[in-house]
């Protein structure tokens, strides 16, 4: 249960969002126009961007959590993966987010390592465990960080922009793993992909000129869209012509 | 079977090191009590062997942890200009001849250290103005800080008279000669230190050389563990480079060595890198006094001289 409210984001003292108050009890999809702030609603609710107004998950406010207790209430999925480490293996990379399940200072334990060779069998990736991150493909890498989220063991899973750079055998792919995650985990989905976000049949959030409408269901059909992303939209894919 | 060799010859150099100098000993001299070779033996080769291989070790492994707390090659605490800090500290110390003791420290020592700790805080507090993704322009900060303190270096070495001078130089130079146990006993609690404050965040290192945003999203405290460890490697930097003047290049080419050699994650590096900056320092300083010339070399010239070229080896290397 995520609870927003008067939520205001600023970037560059450019105002993002304002005054959104909502409640999210199941799963979400956040659409919008570029620079609506869609991402930014997604960083707001990890706490990795400061923001006015109050978050709270399952009652608590988002600022009384210790690190480790919000990584075991929330996982994030970026759209990009960015790492220093260039000697990171996938199996290394996936046991990483059984940080906050260890205990401090000691070792990952049997039971963390076992977790992770479990989540890095369900995406396929076992045959890749000891390759190098660096070495992977954009496709690989998205599976490599659902294998990560799931290994953290998050009640709710954040997907930004999760088929940004992927062809669409692989969109496909990873749009099948989000809509069997519905089952166990609360999601919310942050995409242009319209076709993707039809697919997960989610509630939606559109976020327009620092305004969020909200769309229980009924959202996917073209004159709604057409009038909210202010191009004509036929079949949900736009009309280049 | 490459870094079964060179660690072998690291431990062989480290073994014979108290042995060479300008006066050449050899075991048999040493066991006789109360002679001389005993006498240079235990308090001057002795100490300051074991100095070097602290300092080496308090050089390297801060330079792999500012290189992974800033996820940037280039970062160390010479590059961002900690060491200049501590060099013009000891340099106005020497300036206003003030090289009685105060609070039981040399003048030139404390207010080498308060140079180098002064550095850290102001980076510190012009990196809050930063914003996550600018950390080159952390670098660039050091780099200017690093300018700033030459010049106002030059403007001591200006007002200096030639005494002074002649310290000053020697003090930028660096030099790991100690007499007595007092400075290898301390630089040997504070490195043991460091590296146990690394070790016992070696996990959160290693999410954090991931990126700051994984960090964080795992469950690390990451404002509060980057901020204990460089304050503890900034009081290990500037406490030794107090003693031993500014050691440049350790820092910068020795994790990168280590990495070569063990193509392996940050945090199984971290005992390597530190027994490596070690044992190559210590092999550095053999070099500057086996070396025949005059008197021996000062060890800044000498880690600069190998590490120069080497580091442009290991660039270029990478590029291909």
């Amino acid at each position: 249960m995520i609870e927003l409210q008067n939520l205001g984001c600023n970037y560059d003292a450019k105002t993002i969002l304002k005054n959104i108050s909502l409640k999210i009890a199941t799963h979400l999809t956040v659409l919008g126009p570029n620079g609506a702030g869609k991402s930014t609603l997604a960083k707001a609710l990890c706490n990795l961007v400061a923001y006015d107004g109050e978050i709270s998950i399952d009652t608590k406010n988002l600022q009384d959590y210790a690190a480790k207790e919000l990584a075991k209430k929330i996982a994030y999925i970026p759209t990009k993966l960015e790492f220093y480490d260039e000697f990171l293996t996938l199996e290394e990379f996936v046991l990483l987010g059984r940080f906050a399940h260890k205990e401090s200072f000691l070792d990952y334990s049997d039971a963390d390592r076992s977790i992770a060779a479990a989540n890095i069998t369900l995406l396929g990736l076992k045959e890749l465990s000891s390759h190098l991150l660096s070495e992977l493909s954009s496709g690989e890498t998205a599976l490599a960080l659902i294998a990560q989220a799931l290994t953290q063991e998050s009640q709710i899973i954040i997907f930004d922009e999760p088929t940004a750079n992927l062809d669409p055998k692989n969109s496909k792919i990873i749009a099948r793993h989000i809509k069997n995650l519905k089952q166990t985990h609360q999601t919310v989905l942050i995409t242009h992909d319209l076709h993707l976000a039809n697919f997960i049949a989610s509630p939606v959030l559109f976020l327009k000129e620092q305004q969020a409408h909200y769309f229980e269901d009924d959202f996917f059909n073209d004159a709604n869209l057409s009038k909210l992303y202010d191009v004509k939209i036929q079949s949900l894919a736009v009309q280049y012509a | 079977m490459r870094s079964v060799i060179i660690w072998t010859l690291l431990i062989a150099v480290l073994l014979v090191s108290p042995f060479m100098g300008a006066v050449d000993l050899n075991i048999s001299d040493i066991v006789q009590s109360n002679s001389l070779a005993a006498q240079i033996f235990y308090d001057i080769r002795l100490p300051r062997v074991i100095f070097t291989f602290f300092a080496g070790l308090i050089l390297a492994l801060s330079g792999l942890l500012f290189q992974t707390l800033f996820r940037n090659p280039l970062m160390t605490p010479y590059t961002l200009g900690i060491s200049s800090g501590a060099t013009l500290g000891a340099g106005i110390a020497i300036k206003l001849g003030l090289s009685s003791v105060l609070f039981g420290l040399a003048a030139v020592s404390l207010f080498g250290f308060l140079g180098a700790m002064l550095t850290i805080f102001l980076l510190l507090y012009l990196a809050q103005f930063l914003k996550g993704s600018q950390q080159t322009a952390l670098l660039l900060l050091g780099i200017a800080l690093s300018l700033f303190y030459t010049s106002a270096l030059m403007l001591v070495f200006y007002l200096g008279n030639t005494i002074q001078n002649d310290m000053l130089i020697r003090f930028t130079m660096g030099s790991l000669s100690v007499i007595g146990w007092s400075s290898p006993l301390v630089i040997s609690v504070v490195a043991s230190l460091l590296l146990f404050a690394v070790y016992a965040y070696r996990f959160e290192l290693q999410l954090l050389g991931v990126s700051q945003e994984s960090a964080k999203l795992k469950g690390v405290e990451s404002k509060k563990v980057t901020l204990i460890l460089l304050l503890i490697a900034s009081f290990a930097i500037g406490l030794l480079v107090s003693i031993s003047g500014p050691i440049g290049f350790v820092g910068l080419v020795v994790p990168h060595i280590v990495a070569k050699l063990y193509p392996q994650t940050v945090q199984k590096r971290i005992i390597k890198t530190a027994l490596f900056g070690g044992f190559f320092l210590v092999l550095c300083d053999t070099l500057s006094r086996a070396l025949p010339t005059q008197s021996e070399l000062p060890i800044g010239i000498i880690t600069a001289l190998i590490g120069g070229p080497f580091f442009i080896y290991l660039i270029i290397s990478r590029i291909k």
